[in-house]
């Protein structure tokens, strides 16, 4: 069912180091690890106003969808993805089949500079995936505080004012 | 597919509507997003890409949080797909990663081909996906049974609801947000029910 590894803190400290090094190197504003469903796994940075959840859900869409457009012209292998804005623009760049980073970086940076420092992060976030990926699938993982048995809907429609 | 994400006690769930154009998928997430009881901080802004016509362009999107689970803190995506036959493609991509699936069907009598030839476009976009029907929990929803020309929930369920394994049904007037929560809080159910398990599994 798990199209992501099983995340730890170990884990999440690596890809949070990986990605405050590249901060602080590139100058970027924000770093955030996606899932191809749009999922936020982690993130470091300046959130400021960012709405994140909406940020993940249109990223991950907006880079699915570029990847289509690049099957229809016959071109297989989009692994980035540039939005160049006024204040900030955008790179969207690929971990692995199941995972990419969104960089948020001030307009006056170049982008080529964005992504020279984004590679050592690159292979460093993929290989804890990957290390991540190798252990037993449910370790570590306690859900016995999951009641299913209680009835109590998980949502319920306001009460009438 | 879900994430568990142990280092934040996180567990993350996708849920998509499908179902034919202007069935009520988008009505569904305006309802919930409008009714739903919820403290501002777990209930997400609704996202519509929608044309100018208000018909949706890519997809519907509402992120919601539910405290009730004790010990982690589970976070739900709410996305529609586009109706139109035009969209089949961005409907492919809004269902990569999905846990649990909505069908939205449309109650009057007319819709009824269109209804069942949009459940096999979702059959046969998740095949491309490689994802297998079967493995995936879903619930139907017979929409717009406030109308005069609403065909018998029995019919409905001969047509959409006839597989080996029956799913849970419900009834519904989206505008009216009828139906609605009872729809959500079974898929949500049924995909915490199989975390749970195949987790269960994994561990023994």
């Amino acid at each position: 069912m798990f199209s992501l590894p099983l995340l730890i803190g170990d884990d999440i400290d690596v890809i949070d180091a990986a990605m405050g090094d590249f901060l602080r190197d590139s100058g970027a504003r924000l770093a955030l690890l996606i899932d191809t469903g749009g999922f936020i796994i982690t993130s470091r940075g300046d959130v400021g106003a960012i709405d994140m959840s909406t940020l993940g859900a249109l990223a991950a869409n907006s880079f699915a969808a570029t990847q289509a457009i690049a099957k229809i012209i016959e071109d297989q292998s989009v692994t980035s993805l540039y939005q160049q804005g006024n204040e900030n623009s955008l790179l969207i760049v690929a971990v692995d089949d199941f995972g990419f980073l969104a960089l948020v970086f001030p307009a006056v940076i170049g982008v080529g500079s964005v992504k020279y420092f984004a590679e050592d992060m690159i292979i460093r976030v993929a290989r804890q995936l990957h290390t991540a990926r190798s252990r037993a699938p449910g370790q570590g993982i306690d859900l016995s505080a999951l009641n299913l048995a209680d009835p109590a809907p998980l949502f319920r429609r306001r009460a009438a004012p | 597919m879900a994430l568990i994400n142990q280092a934040t006690k996180e567990i993350q769930l996708k849920i998509v509507y499908y179902g034919p154009p202007q069935g009520g998928k988008t009505s569904n997430l305006e309802k919930v997003h409008a009714e739903v009881e919820a403290a501002p901080e777990t209930k997400g802004k609704l996202t519509s890409l929608a044309t100018n016509s208000d018909r949706t362009l890519f997809f519907d999107f509402l992120p919601l949080e539910t405290a009730v689970i004790r010990g982690f803190k589970t976070k739900f995506q709410l996305f529609t797909v586009p109706g139109q036959v035009i969209y089949n493609t961005t409907r492919q991509l809004v269902l990569r990663g999905v846990d649990g699936l909505v069908f939205v069907a449309d109650s009057q009598y007319e819709k009824m081909e269109e209804n069942v030839q949009t459940f096999a476009n979702m059959i046969q976009n998740l095949e491309t996906l490689n994802q297998n029907i079967a493995n995936i929990p879903y619930v139907l929803q017979y929409n717009k049974r406030d109308l005069p020309n609403a065909a018998p929930v029995d019919y409905l369920e001969y047509l959409l609801n006839n597989r080996d394994i029956q799913v849970p049904s419900f009834v519904s007037s989206a505008v009216k947000g009828e139906g609605i929560f009872e729809t959500l809080n079974m898929i949500t159910r049924m995909l915490l029910h199989k975390l749970l398990t195949e987790n269960g599994r994994k561990a023994a």
